[in-house]
């Protein structure tokens, strides 16, 4: 998952002159009796509503043997049906409104999503309210489901990423559940058809009130019409979430390494991680952190200029600096153009850290920095949609919107030494992980 | 929001005229630009297109156009070299893309008005002032091939499909060869290659300038007295390509992998704006609307047989189909294909997966489309189109490519919305019954089991398929019948390609 802090303009006007905070609408958050919260965001959007139920159990929930994947797998038999409006009259009744709607998972969280006209907000409403509280399948229909999350798994081996993921992951991790990537390990997934039990176990005890956020955004003003009918409709569903002990990472001590081997002449990846902090908004450690991901692998960064711009030796630098929910991993991930030039574009990343170890980075571009972060939020939410896209990590992984004003109020005090501090202190050999992709024949 | 038409746009400025001292007649962009303005959007949406495609690549030096385009949206200008270009553009948060497609060439960007000015010239300079220098060159010109040569080989095989797919279909024609070129053509190309290539093409009587949101009245004409600096010309395009199929031919892209990726499809007579495209545009929803589960074949191979993660079919090219849920903008063609895109699936499956998208085609055009199907289709498009345009820069793409299918306000979508409002099912059928004939196929098939795959095919043998689950019975007596469905294709027909052979030349 990734926090992606890119935004829109419509809403930095109006923050500036509404007060200090970057939000930019005004939004309402209410908690049912069962636990749960229903966040409202009205804005004006031609007729359109996006409609986000956010479930905070996403791949780092399945902490027993055999289960990885399965959060996502669950969230492709969400779309099943109940005994009320069976798989194919829920198809037809969304089809019919023309609803854009799916649904992703990823390492927190499981998200399902419509975007469609505002007056079909009352069958929305109703049709996401009976899915979450009475799905029913077969066990056939969870067989072919199980087939088609296989195929979803094949389609993933040909992407070189996801192949450097999967390797990078299991070798950075001992016992935490970031140790799989969301879709799972493969024997798991081969398994998968047997699972049936097991998912109606993962349906009773994730699938509670006080486990799921509702964000509605859009055409919803007044809002009480929308809060009314989700009272309606949810208000009977029985609470009980239990949190699932996932274990705690232990501290490393050693740098790690693995070699992954790729079927095809690809261009080769290289991955350098370190373990980084559970997100927090308010904390300081994890703004420097995304400023600091900027400062070093972003399209400004001296390592940019010279690997991608001077050298050559580098095609794609990315910064991946994310923001999780537990203390997960923070690097640089580089397309290297050839082999032979993985040693000297490992070396430049050193380099690259020890230089802000060593001194921190110019005042200007940490600012440039902070400017980019914001705009770039504020630049992302300009439909509904959209909006509710990008509010979806921080509400799974905080639990609301107050988050984004408080982040960016954190960010606002970073600091040159700050980032220096952090890199010192955070980007240390020992607590790294470095994977190395290469095509073979 | 409104569009405004040219009409409106010479009144705009006429209403300044009396404040301006007569100038001499200056040179002048020759196309009225496109303008969507919302008052409301603090960002503005910047288009500007040339018909300055892949289809103008002199022959042995397929990928000009692309990297002439893309060293103007990713290289140094006369005034800025490109990490200087980033660091301006990095603390606004925007930046200039291009897109280069066979026909049109369109740069895009957005920015919020507190920007507006430095953005603006930064833009104007990579359009109006490019260096063209050799070390941006080299870079883009690798990154090209590698593109080519390493990832679309050998890193996606959906893209690899679907690549081979129209390089086969449209061979020996200028739309032949992917818009970024071939490995021998990026080889072949010098800078003074490019140099010429943008002093012919990029001329202020093609190039068409789009505005979308909260911009000022002055600013469409600042940009168009700066765009007039451009050198005068039209070049003659080529005509579009003119591809007729006998019957149906396979290509089999050799090379290993866990999955066979199949794509297939044949050139589409009709384009945007002609009045059949509608009603082809729902049949085409109903069989294979792109990333929905209300896609038939979706509903036939995904979901009741779970042999993939999807299954679409497309009457408009569309790129990048692993990644976006909605149909991109500034990809205008005059020849279009009608293509159906299944998702690898096992290999093993692979034949079975053919034959069952091949019947459902044939199916759709022989009975066609059914009543209740046509309703909620139609029903369906009427609301789930406003997605396809839901920001200002899309509607902005949408508006500009109105201009190139030569279709006037209120727009496409707008268009078909209109239409379905009284299409009928009989309309449907008929433009299906005109414009779809799956007799006459190019498919494109990327597996590790070439040899098998052809020979299984040439001879029809029976292509069972087994699951590790139970199955429905009515699943299972289609199957039969599917796993027998005639193909039609004789081993000469079928060619089998080892990757490293496509996109050389």
């Amino acid at each position: 998952m990734h926090l992606k802090f890119a935004l829109p303009a419509v809403l930095l006007a109006l923050a500036a002159a509404a007060s200090a905070g970057v939000f930019p609408y005004r939004f309402e958050t209410h908690t049912l009796a069962n636990g749960l919260k229903v966040i409202l965001v009205p804005m004006p959007a031609e007729g359109l509503v996006a409609y986000y139920s956010i479930v905070r159990t996403g791949s780092r929930d399945e902490v027993e043997p055999g289960r990885s994947g399965f959060a996502h797998f669950f969230e492709h038999m969400m779309f099943r049906g109940t005994e009320r409006f069976p798989a194919g009259e829920y198809d037809r009744l969304i089809t019919a409104m023309g609803a854009n709607a799916n649904a992703y998972t990823t390492d927190d969280y499981t998200c399902y999503h419509l975007s469609f006209a505002a007056k079909d907000l009352p069958q929305v409403v109703e049709l996401e309210a009976d899915r979450f509280q009475n799905l029913a399948y077969t066990e056939q229909d969870f067989q072919t489901e199980a087939g088609a999350v296989y195929g979803e798994y094949r389609k993933g081996r040909t992407n070189p990423f996801e192949v450097l993921e999967e390797a990078l992951r299991d070798t950075a991790f001992e016992v935490h559940t970031y140790k799989h990537t969301t879709i799972g390990f493969e024997a798991d997934i081969a398994a998968m058809p047997g699972m049936l039990d097991y998912s109606r176990s993962f349906f009773q005890r994730f699938y509670r009130p006080d486990n799921v956020i509702i964000l509605v955004a859009g055409e919803i003003d007044p809002v009480e019409a929308t809060l009314t009918l989700i009272r309606q409709h949810y208000g009977h569903w029985q609470s009980g979430y239990i949190p699932p002990q996932v274990p705690v990472e232990p501290e490393q001590t050693t740098p790690r390494r693995v070699e992954v081997p790729y079927q095809g002449r690809t261009l080769p990846l290289l991955a350098v991680m370190w373990k980084a902090p559970a997100f927090d908004p308010a904390d300081l450690d994890v703004a420097a952190g995304l400023a600091l991901g900027e400062l070093l692998a972003g399209p400004t960064s001296p390592l940019y200029r010279e690997l991608v711009l001077n050298r050559r030796t580098v095609q794609r630098l990315m910064g991946q600096f994310q923001a999780q929910r537990d203390p997960g991993l923070w690097g640089v991930i580089a397309q290297v153009a050839e082999d032979e030039h993985l040693p000297e574009v490992e070396k430049a990343i050193a380099d690259a850290v020890a230089e802000l170890e060593r001194r921190p980075p110019a005042a200007e571009h940490l600012e440039a920095v902070k400017a980019h972060l914001r705009y770039s939020f504020l630049m992302s939410l300009e439909t509904p949609d959209q909006l509710a896209g990008e509010l979806a990590p921080w509400i799974a992984l905080t639990g609301g919107v107050e988050g984004v004003d408080t982040f960016f109020a954190t960010l606002e005090r970073v600091t040159p030494a700050e980032v220096q501090r952090l890199a010192a202190a955070r980007l240390r050999p020992e607590r790294s992980t470095v994977a190395v992709l290469k095509g073979v024949e | 929001m409104r569009l405004l038409t040219a009409a409106a746009f010479a009144l705009l400025f006429a209403s300044c005229a009396g404040t301006r001292p007569p100038a001499p007649p200056a040179a002048r962009v020759a196309n009225a630009p496109v303008l969507l303005p919302v008052p409301s959007d603090p960002t503005v949406s910047f288009s500007l297109s040339f018909p300055a495609g892949s289809q103008m690549d002199p022959p042995g030096k397929e990928g000009l156009a692309y990297l002439t385009a893309t060293l103007m949206a990713e290289g140094a200008t006369t005034r800025n070299s490109y990490a200087a270009i980033l660091e301006q553009l990095y603390p606004m948060a925007a930046g200039y893309q291009v897109r280069v497609d066979v026909e049109q060439v369109t740069f895009t960007g957005r920015v919020h008005r507190d920007h507006l000015a430095a953005y603006s010239d930064l833009l104007l300079d990579a359009i109006l002032r490019p260096a063209f220098a050799a070390d941006d060159l080299e870079r883009l010109r690798q990154r090209a091939l590698a593109h080519l040569t390493r990832t679309l080989r050998y890193s996606s095989d959906e893209e690899l499909g679907k690549a081979a797919l129209y390089t086969t279909v449209f061979a020996g024609t200028p739309y032949g060869h992917l818009p970024v070129g071939t490995v021998a053509g990026l080889k072949a190309i010098t800078l003074e290659d490019v140099r010429r290539f943008y002093r012919t093409h990029y001329t202020r009587d093609t190039v068409t300038l789009g505005l979308g949101g909260g911009f000022d009245d002055a600013l469409p004409g600042r940009l168009l007295a700066a765009l007039a600096q451009l050198p005068a010309g039209v070049p003659a395009l080529p005509p579009p390509p003119a591809v007729t199929l006998r019957g149906r031919q396979v290509v089999i892209v050799a090379k290993p992998g866990p999955a066979t990726a199949i794509s297939f499809g044949f050139p589409l007579a009709i384009r945007r704006g002609h009045d059949d495209f509608y009603p082809l545009w729902v049949a085409n929803s109903w069989l294979g609307e792109h990333r929905n589960s209300s896609s038939h074949l979706y509903q036939v191979i995904r979901e009741a047989r779970g042999l993939n993660y999807g299954d679409y079919s497309y009457i408009e090219h569309f790129p990048e189909g692993g990644w976006r849920t909605v149909p991109p903008v500034n990809v205008p063609r005059r020849q279009q294909l009608f293509e159906v895109w299944i998702r690898p699936v096992p290999n093993a499956a692979a034949h079975f997966a053919l034959r069952a998208a091949v019947r459902e085609l044939e199916k759709l055009v022989a009975n066609g489309l059914e009543d209740v199907a046509f309703a909620l289709t139609r029903d369906f498009l009427l609301t789930y189109s406003l997605h396809y345009a839901d920001t200002t820069a899309t509607r902005l793409g949408y508006a500009v490519d109105d201009r190139f299918y030569g279709i006037g306000p209120p727009g496409h979508l707008a268009r078909l919305r209109g239409r379905l409002a009284t299409l009928t099912g009989e309309e449907v059928n008929a433009a299906l019954r005109r414009h779809l004939n799956p007799e006459h196929l190019v498919i494109a098939i990327v597996t590790e089991r070439a040899e098998a795959l052809a020979e299984a095919l040439a001879s029809e043998a029976e292509s069972p398929i087994t699951y590790d689950t139970p199955k429905p019975p009515k699943v299972l007596a289609e199957d039969a019948l599917i796993a027998r469905h005639p193909l039609r294709i004789p081993r000469e027909r079928i060619r089998i390609v080892p990757v490293d052979e496509l996109f050389e030349r």
